[in-house]
């Protein structure tokens, strides 16, 4: 692509979180300067790091890590020595004690006492004998493969914090496509690869920015403006002029005023419903519709500050304790020392998870920041006493819902956007899709190659589930591989076939058997053959005779068909059983993970 | 590289095994021939007046055999001559059948 090329071409991206942060900077190595509008006071989006009196608190807590090299790529271009390598510590509180996470079946054992461990062997024993014949629900799903038991202590509790409805009511699909990839394919693929050494190393440590995230996006913005693109925050868009082919214009309101700023080609991460409804002319009735029945999840961070050197290690906690409403504490010194201003003290950040506009979400924030006072002293982990001072970020539409209908109403609202020529919708909240920041930002950069390289990435298919896969791609570099893999699985793994395994070892028994009666024949002798004349024991009739070796090859025949039938059936059930096995132990592998899905 | 991989679980779930005849063969022919020279070295060293009265039988098949340490080792060629025929034979027999099977269904389908 030309200079002049890259001139005729001006681009708007609505949105300064990761994903039009990541399309912004692309352009900007490119010489397009595009235009970033972003309602907020800051960039980030949902992945931003806020400041209080100095202390930095980062929304929701993002590790670094990821398997896409593209963006990792960017990650160590834009912070490079700013990254610091972080141990991870995660547990989850629950009845007054401590659980490691990723569970630790041993370790939850001990911590619960042996009378609950009791418990929950045996609810596990009952749900493995008699599971729910239909697994119609979340709370179904997690009881088959973990009893009701642990289900209700390790699952349940945090699970319906996090989306604000009973597990009797959550989609058993939603949870079993958080780990849809983990299908028989990814069990096959795990025996030959053996992914458990990466995820390891993944559970334990992650890279993080000495300040926050924030830090990556503030360094990506100057970056962008050095490079002539303009990054205009505090500017919402509240219209979106189109005509038949494809978006015109946006109006932006900033101040009480509003702007038209025109474009030649649209981004945009702004959340796919918003984007419906904010069209003019409006998008056809059925498409509206459509968008109003996707759903989101909000939450809010109560950060305090707390006048102590010393919480606890973790990094953050995950509290299954029914009693309180905080869903996730995360402790801000442990992920970076820079965080904190002043050694002497700590900072928290309290997520409740509620949905715009609930009781929760209404709250003032004195109120809240006291609601967080009372329920770090109900833990135990902080005194309320030494909470001395704190602020509240609420983070609307944080995470998309995965209802039973959402797939029907987000495919209405895909076919639409994709008739508009000269725009790409992108991000989480634009692609309505669960992605992690890296994911986010892939399909910032995704949208760039479609619209400077004419190349066609399907945007809605970058995924945020694959993580079980890519630690095992990251093992071996798949690719070069599969090819490989597939043959061997192509030979190892299918049925044998009973019949034709019986009718080959019953054509070679029956003749193996009537050679070597033929072969006594013809040697002859005063006795012939009387050994193999015992066969006869088993074999009515059978003599080492001509007419004997006829009847051998039948008999013979009959035999190894039996056996090769047997043998071929048993091989089957085992090699059944076997990845059925692996399958659920790696289901537990993934499960005990579970709680970052949701 | 996901297509790739449902490609895979497609190709597992829906094929059936074919087994390679030289394969099957050479283990077959292994096994039977570490048997035999195991076997017979077993009663060799056992030792005894008649040493392996009924393995000796097999020397009327495999001529030369004996059982003796000599015989051991014409045991282990002639029980890998003799395993790698019947492993041979097993899995030709068998992929020839799919082979049979499988043109018969797909005229099936045809018709």
């Amino acid at each position: 692509m030309n200079q002049q090329q890259c001139d005729e071409k001006h681009v708007v991206i609505i949105g300064a979180g990761p994903a039009g942060l990541t399309a912004a900077y692309e352009l900007a190595k490119l010489e397009v300067h595009p235009t970033v509008l972003e309602k907020g006071d800051r960039v980030g989006g949902l992945a931003r790091t806020e400041d209080y009196k100095g202390f930095y608190f980062d929304m929701g807590g993002h590790r670094f890590f990821t398997k896409v090299w593209e963006v990792k790529k960017v990650w160590h271009e834009v912070l490079g020595k700013d990254f610091l390598r972080r141990p991870r510590l995660s547990r989850i509180y629950y009845d007054g004690k401590f659980f490691d996470y990723p569970l630790k079946p041993i370790n939850a054992l001990f911590g619960l006492g042996v009378w609950e461990s009791i418990r929950i062997v045996l609810s596990y024993l009952r749900w493995q004998i008699s599971p729910y014949r239909r697994e119609e629900s979340f709370e179904q799903w997690v009881t088959n493969r973990f009893g009701k038991r642990l289900f209700e202590i390790f699952f349940k509790s945090y699970t319906e914090k996090v989306w604000g409805i009973s597990c009797s009511e959550l989609k058993a699909e939603w949870a079993a496509q958080r780990i849809k990839d983990l299908s028989l394919k990814t069990v096959l693929l795990s025996m030959f690869l053996k992914p458990k050494e990466t995820i390891k190393t993944l559970i334990e440590e992650f890279d993080y920015p000495r300040r926050g995230p924030g830090m990556m996006w503030n360094s990506i913005k100057e970056t962008i403006e050095k490079n002539g693109g303009e990054v205009r925050l505090n500017s919402g868009v509240v219209g979106i002029q189109r005509n038949g082919k494809g978006i015109e214009s946006v109006v932006v309101g900033y101040n009480g005023n509003k702007e038209t700023i025109r474009g030649t080609h649209f981004i945009s991460s702004m959340p796919v419903t918003e984007f419906v409804a904010k069209l003019d002319p409006p998008a056809p009735p059925a498409v509206c519709a459509a968008a109003q029945r996707l759903k989101y999840r909000d939450f809010l961070t109560v950060c305090v500050i707390v006048n102590k050197p010393d919480l606890f290690p973790d990094n953050w906690i995950y509290i299954h304790d029914p009693a309180v409403k905080v869903g996730r504490i995360q402790n801000f010194k442990n992920w970076s020392l820079e965080m904190i201003p002043d050694p002497a003290k700590s900072s928290l950040g309290l997520e409740y998870f509620c949905t715009e506009g609930d009781e929760l979400w209404n709250m003032s924030d004195d109120e809240l920041i006291n609601l967080s006072r009372y329920e770090l002293e109900h833990i135990g982990l902080v005194s309320g006493a030494d909470v001395e001072d704190g602020c509240v970020f609420r983070i609307p539409k944080a995470y998309p819902i995965y209802d039973a209908d959402y797939h029907d109403y987000l495919a209405i609202v895909k076919d639409f956007v994709g008739s508009l020529q000269n725009y790409q919708t992108i991000g989480r909240n634009g692609l309505h899709r669960y992605n992690n920041q890296d994911h986010a930002m892939l399909t910032g950069m995704l949208a760039v190659r479609n619209l400077m390289l004419g190349e066609k990435n399907d945007l809605w298919n970058v995924n945020a589930d694959q993580e079980y896969h890519e630690e095992i791609r990251e093992k071996i570099d798949l690719a070069p591989a599969l090819e490989t893999v597939k043959e061997a699985l192509a030979e190892t793994f299918p049925k044998l076939d009973r019949v034709a395994l019986a009718v080959s070892t019953g054509a070679i028994s029956g003749m193996v058997l009537f050679l070597a009666t033929i072969i006594l024949v013809l040697k002859g002798g005063a006795v012939v053959g009387p050994n193999l004349s015992l066969v006869s024991q088993y074999f009515p009739g059978f003599s080492v005779t001509i007419l004997g070796s006829l009847l051998g090859l039948g008999y013979g025949f009959f035999a190894g068909f039996a056996c090769g039938w047997g043998f071929a059936f048993c091989r089957n059930v085992t090699v059944f059983l076997y990845t059925a096995l692996m399958q659920q132990r790696a289901e537990r592998q993934l499960l005990r993970k579970l709680l970052e899905y949701i | 590289m996901p297509d790739d991989i449902k490609a895979i679980e497609k190709l597992v779930l829906t094929r059936l095994l074919r087994l390679n005849a030289k394969v099957q063969g050479v283990v077959t022919g292994l096994i039977c021939g570490l048997a035999l020279f195991i076997a017979t070295n077993w009663l060799v060293l056992k030792g005894g007046d008649i040493v392996g009265p009924h393995l000796g039988l097999l020397g009327q098949f495999f001529i030369g055999y004996r059982v003796t340490f000599a015989g051991s080792f014409a045991g282990l060629g002639y029980g890998f001559l003799f395993g790698f025929v019947i492993g041979y034979s097993v899995a030709f027999i068998y992929n020839r059948f799919l082979d049979f099977r499988e043109q018969g269904h797909s005229k099936e389908l045809k018709g």
